[in-house]
């Protein structure tokens, strides 16, 4: 299941990664000891229950918080040894986010919002590949609107453009879906999925809904911060089967 | 509810620490005036009684109702001292004599005169009666000719010690004496900052030019004599011409004159206190709306689970209570250091305060606590009663915590009215004829100021985006989320402003006034002297020894020398300002205008000319009598005998020769002089600096060195001023940093996204960065539009005053409004820190 080295050509990967949080008594081994890679141009979703430790995996492979034992890597940088500095351009440049909530910046319309990481950079956006990435999430007259101004849906489709303008080595994706009505969660999820299938785009997305998991490649399954199992090109009724059977 | 109230105060200490500092200095400032003015009466009460402690009677000549009170003694004559030592029950009395009298340093520049008097008088040789006593060896009393004692204190600071011949500046040319003695006075080597030269006394008659009198008689009582009864005696021996008082009732006088000298240190205190409690205000009204703001949800928790609206009402208001008593205390205890640091600041200037404890009276406590309290509790209110209208549902709904706003049009309406009703007291008590203008302009300022902080939020979306439109130009994304964020809470970002507009309202109104006081004296004064170099003293109180003009005008290098004496008259409706002149050379050395003849007619019959507003106002013609009140006549008969135009000096002209009758003082308050034709300046002022040398309190100034030297004077007031106001701005510079600091953490998931998708720490400190300049200009805007508006008015009303000219140190204005963006960057320096330190993690943990 695992391969040998990290520049084994996976978008990310990580190596024996041990979380620990709090001390004494208090003690969390929020991850213990997991090691994973991540195929390029695939869809992963990291399923398990509360606890499990898949958000910690998720922050922890995108460069949000650090490991306390092990490795990470996204393409060919160690992230351990990066400066806060250098980190946050790595997550600029490589990385894209889509979160459950507060994704946007009030402030900002719905392009300024997309833009965001490039207006960082202080790059100009390519202009082909904005028009592309909104179209594909249907964004078109929305984007002299705020965040306020904006569905729940278009928000998280925002979100999703924003994760993909800077063409990104991998996005991450944290319950992306989590706060959705049935229909824009597939409309989100379905745009998710044709990044990967079309613009060949990596995405990782912590989910603890089967639906939202079924429309992933690979699922990977935690459990009290270790990997417990994996499934490849799930479905919806196969992730409910094995569910059951990881809760025995 | 109060276990929540108390658990609030802890968990949000960080952020009212700040909002306490506000309170701190504010009660600080009240405290320190009263304990300063206290203490300060309490010392010289002590004093006092301390030298006057073997006198049971004092007689005085009584004091004329006008005049400088400094050389207007009145006299006694020689014989009356008779009458009162043949009193029963006098055991023993002595006169003495007082006056005028200026040591001259080693460096021939005179000692003291800048603000504590340079008192000359008689030693008085009964040891009881003598406020003096000879420092153990340290020399004797004065017994003849060309002898002096002086204090400790004096010698130390002149540099002079027993045997030292020092120079001494009387009434006629400075003579040299024998330092024969150095004296205490009571357990103080020194009197309050003053210096004092005692002579024996038919030296010192001779020096201030009063032979055959007294200036005062000190009586003791004779054993199991009654000083009240003493004195009522006294006063019928003497044909009741005397003031006559008992020691404890003259010491009374003393210490109430003291007391109003100082009131307006008192006053001053006080209105600096009012200020920074005022700009406090705000700043604890901001936080408290901001903290009200964030705990929306565990508020409407309380409500849900049955707390009263009037309970969390109480809730806010008990934890604004525990803030304002501990920054009160803390505060007490601040204007307790403070008075100590304006005793030594007094010290360090010359005015010796006499040693002793602090005086902290139980008022000044429970005042400074009150308003401290009060002042917290009120500004808390308005937060504390729309934390109570949180519906209990907003505890589940983050969105409903922003509902409630007051409609804008409402707001305007009631910012408008203020800021009208404002401005109108202003305006009454300038152009207005009322009982106390001050007091008013001051409220009506305050009013206006409140006016123009319920209408700024109005104009803070605008200005913030007009002030902060460069920055996305500047500085890309950062520059555009920090105007963004300055105009998206448009009442936060604006009350947090209003502060700072105050202290930059009043420091800009400060400097129109003063450069209009500038240039108004620099116009007068290139209007007003025709003369080619002027003299004046150096000593504030007293002017030059009329010896001086006499000596100057024996120089062929001058044309003409005259003299100018600005002294006061009484008249039936108060106090007024008179110009005294030589009337046939007034002319040649300054402008007054006087209608024709008026001077020609001052010479050769006593009257007065009267300014040309003034005889307007009171409806008077040329030829008309009026009465005037001078010190040596209270009710005198003046016919006017013209008029003149320029009343920059006063409004009343009188004959040098009149005055010199009814008038003690023989000193000139300035000597103009115009050099000989053909004779070079330069030249002439070498030979006039050689007159002057001597004297050393006189200095000899060109028009230009003249205005140079006011225009210091008054800028060193003026750094005063702005030192003071600087407190004030220094308060509002924290409110920036609070108001920052509780933004950055309602934004913590905002800060945290922008980290994650790529913000660097050094673009985060930025963005806060702009920020705080945005809100520090746009306070800095309003205040100085404020302070223009300010100034203009003020400066307009005293035009009658004489304040012609309106200027705008525009110079100045600019310097204030960039060390505002400035100060705007020192406040950020904190939040901006926390922003970029904010764990990005806590931007995406949701629940």
């Amino acid at each position: 299941m695992l391969e040998d080295t990290a520049a084994n050509g996976a978008a990310a990967s990580m190596r024996n990664g041990v979380k620990i949080y709090g001390e004494g008594t208090a003690i969390v081994r929020a991850l213990d000891g997991v090691s994973a890679d991540f195929a390029r141009g695939r869809f992963t979703a990291i399923m398990g229950p509360s606890g499990s430790g898949k958000s910690t995996l998720l922050h922890t492979l995108a460069g949000l918080d650090n490991l306390t034992e092990g490795t990470v890597h996204i393409g060919d940088t160690e992230l351990g040894s990066l400066k806060d500095r250098e980190l946050t351009i790595l997550r600029r440049e490589k990385v894209g986010f889509i979160f459950q909530a507060f994704n946007l910046i009030p402030t900002l319309n719905a392009e300024e919002n997309i833009t965001l990481p490039l207006s960082i950079a202080g790059k100009d956006p390519d202009e082909a590949w904005f028009n592309e990435v909104v179209s594909a999430v249907g964004l078109e007259d929305r984007l002299d609107h705020r965040p306020a101004e904006l569905s729940g849906g278009e928000q998280q489709r925002v979100a999703a453009a924003r994760a993909l303008v800077t063409r990104p080595d991998i996005v991450f994706a944290d319950e992306p879906s989590g706060n959705l009505d049935s229909k824009a969660e597939a409309e989100l999820l379905a745009f998710m999925r044709r990044a990967v299938d079309d613009f060949s785009q990596t995405i990782v997305m912590v989910t603890h809904d089967p639906i939202a998991a079924s429309y992933a490649d690979r699922i990977v399954f935690l459990d009290d911060g270790d990997i417990v199992d994996e499934m490849v090109d799930p479905t919806v009724d196969s992730i409910l089967e094995k569910m059951k059977h990881l809760g025995e | 509810m109060l276990r929540a109230a108390l658990r609030g105060v802890i968990v949000n200490k960080l952020r009212l620490v700040l909002t306490a500092l506000a309170i701190v200095i504010g009660v600080a400032f009240v405290a320190a005036s009263f304990i300063f003015t206290d203490t300060i009466n309490a010392r010289f009460e002590t004093l006092i009684t301390d030298i006057s402690a073997g006198v049971d009677v004092y007689v005085r000549p009584i004091p004329p109702e006008t005049g400088n009170d400094l050389v207007e003694f009145g006299s006694i004559p020689d014989e009356i001292l008779a009458q009162v030592k043949a009193v029963p029950g006098v055991r023993v009395a002595e006169g003495a004599v007082a006056g005028y009298a200026q040591f001259v340093g080693a460096d021939g520049d005179p000692v003291g005169g800048l603000g504590p008097p340079t008192l000359g008088f008689s030693w008085t040789t009964t040891s009881d009666l003598n406020p003096m006593t000879i420092a153990p060896d340290n020399g004797r009393a004065p017994t003849g000719p060309g002898e002096v004692v002086s204090d400790l204190g004096t010698a130390e600071t002149a540099g002079f010690g027993l045997g030292d011949t020092v120079t001494i500046l009387t009434l006629g040319p400075p003579e040299q004496f024998e330092v024969v003695g150095l004296a205490n006075f009571g357990s103080e080597d020194n009197l309050a900052g003053a210096t004092t030269a005692a002579f024996e006394l038919e030296e010192a008659r001779r020096l201030f030019d009063l032979e055959g009198s007294y200036v005062e008689i000190s009586v003791a009582a004779e054993e199991g004599v009654d000083a009240e009864t003493l004195a009522a005696d006294i006063d019928a021996a003497t044909g009741g011409e005397f003031d006559v008082k008992t020691t404890e009732a003259a010491n009374a006088d003393q210490l109430s004159e003291i007391g109003e000298a100082l009131g307006f240190l008192n006053t001053a205190l006080l209105a600096f206190a009012a200020v920074a409690v005022f700009v406090g205000a705000f700043i604890i009204a901001n936080t408290f709306r901001i903290i009200v703001a964030q705990r929306t949800r565990e508020l409407a928790l309380l409500r849900a689970i049955g707390a009263t609206g009037g309970q969390v009402t109480r809730l806010v208001v008990i934890e604004a209570l525990v803030v304002a008593v501990i920054a009160s205390v803390i505060g007490v205890f601040g204007g307790i250091a403070l008075a100590l640091l304006l005793a030594a600041l007094m010290n360090a200037i010359g005015f010796n305060l006499p040693e002793g404890p602090l005086t902290i009276a139980p008022r000044t406590v429970v005042i400074a606590m009150t308003v401290g309290i009060v002042v917290t509790v009120v500004a808390a209110l308005l937060p504390a009663r729309k934390a109570a209208k949180i519906p209990p549902v907003a505890a589940m709904h983050e969105e409903l915590a922003r509902t409630g706003r007051k409609p804008l049009r409402r707001r305007a309406a009631a910012g408008a009215v203020v800021t009208t009703g404002g401005v109108g007291l202003l305006l009454f008590g300038l152009f207005g004829s009322v009982a106390n203008p001050l007091l008013l302009v001051g409220i009506g300022a305050l009013v206006t100021f409140l006016g123009i902080s319920i209408l700024a939020p109005l104009a803070a979306r605008p200005v913030a985006s007009t002030i902060g439109w460069p920055l996305p130009l500047l500085f890309n994304i950062t520059g555009l989320l920090a105007k963004e964020n300055t105009a998206r809470q448009p009442r936060r970002t604006a009350s947090t402003a209003s502060a700072l507009m105050i202290g930059v309202a009043l420091v800009v109104f400060v400097a129109i006034f003063a450069a209009s006081i500038k240039s108004t004296i620099n116009e007068s004064i290139f209007d007003n002297f025709r003369a080619d170099l002027n003299a004046s003293s150096t000593n504030f109180q007293i002017g030059i020894s009329p010896t001086f003009a006499e000596q100057l005008a024996e120089l062929d290098e001058f044309d003409t020398v005259s003299s100018l004496v600005f002294d006061t008259a009484s008249l039936e409706e108060g106090g007024t300002d008179i110009i005294v002149v030589d009337p046939l050379l007034a002319e040649e050395v300054v402008n007054l205008d006087p209608s024709p003849g008026a001077f020609a007619a001052l010479e050769s019959a006593d009257g007065v000319v009267v300014s040309s507003t003034e005889m307007e106002d009171n409806g008077w013609v040329v030829g008309d009598t009026i009465v005037m009140g001078f010190p040596k006549e209270p009710e005198t008969q003046m016919e006017i005998l013209g008029t003149f135009g320029n009343a920059d000096f006063g409004q009343y002209i009188l004959n040098r020769d009149f005055y010199n009758t009814v008038y003690d003082n023989p000193f000139d308050s300035l000597v103009l002089a115009t050099v000989a034709p053909g004779v070079d300046i330069s030249e002439a002022r070498v030979a006039a600096d050689a007159i002057a040398e001597p004297y050393a309190n006189v200095q000899i100034q060109n028009k230009d060195e003249l205005v140079a030297e006011i225009e210091g004077q008054i800028d060193a007031l003026l750094q005063l001023i702005f030192a003071l106001l600087f407190l004030a701005i220094v308060i509002a510079i924290l409110g920036i940093t609070n108001t920052l600091a509780l933004s950055i953490i309602e934004r913590t998931r905002e800060i945290g996204l922008l980290r994650a998708v790529g913000m660097t720490r050094r673009q985060t400190r930025r963005m806060v960065r702009w920020e705080g300049v945005i809100i520090a200009l746009f306070g800095a805007v309003m205040g100085t539009g404020i302070g223009l508006f300010l100034g203009w008015a003020v400066v307009l009303a005293l035009a009658d005053e004489g304040l012609g000219s309106f200027a705008i140190p525009w110079g100045q204005i600019a310097v204030l409004v960039v060390a505002s963006g400035v100060a705007g960057v020192v406040a950020s320096i904190y939040p901006a820190r926390k922003a970029s330190r904010m764990n990005v993690l806590d931007a995406i943990a949701y629940e």
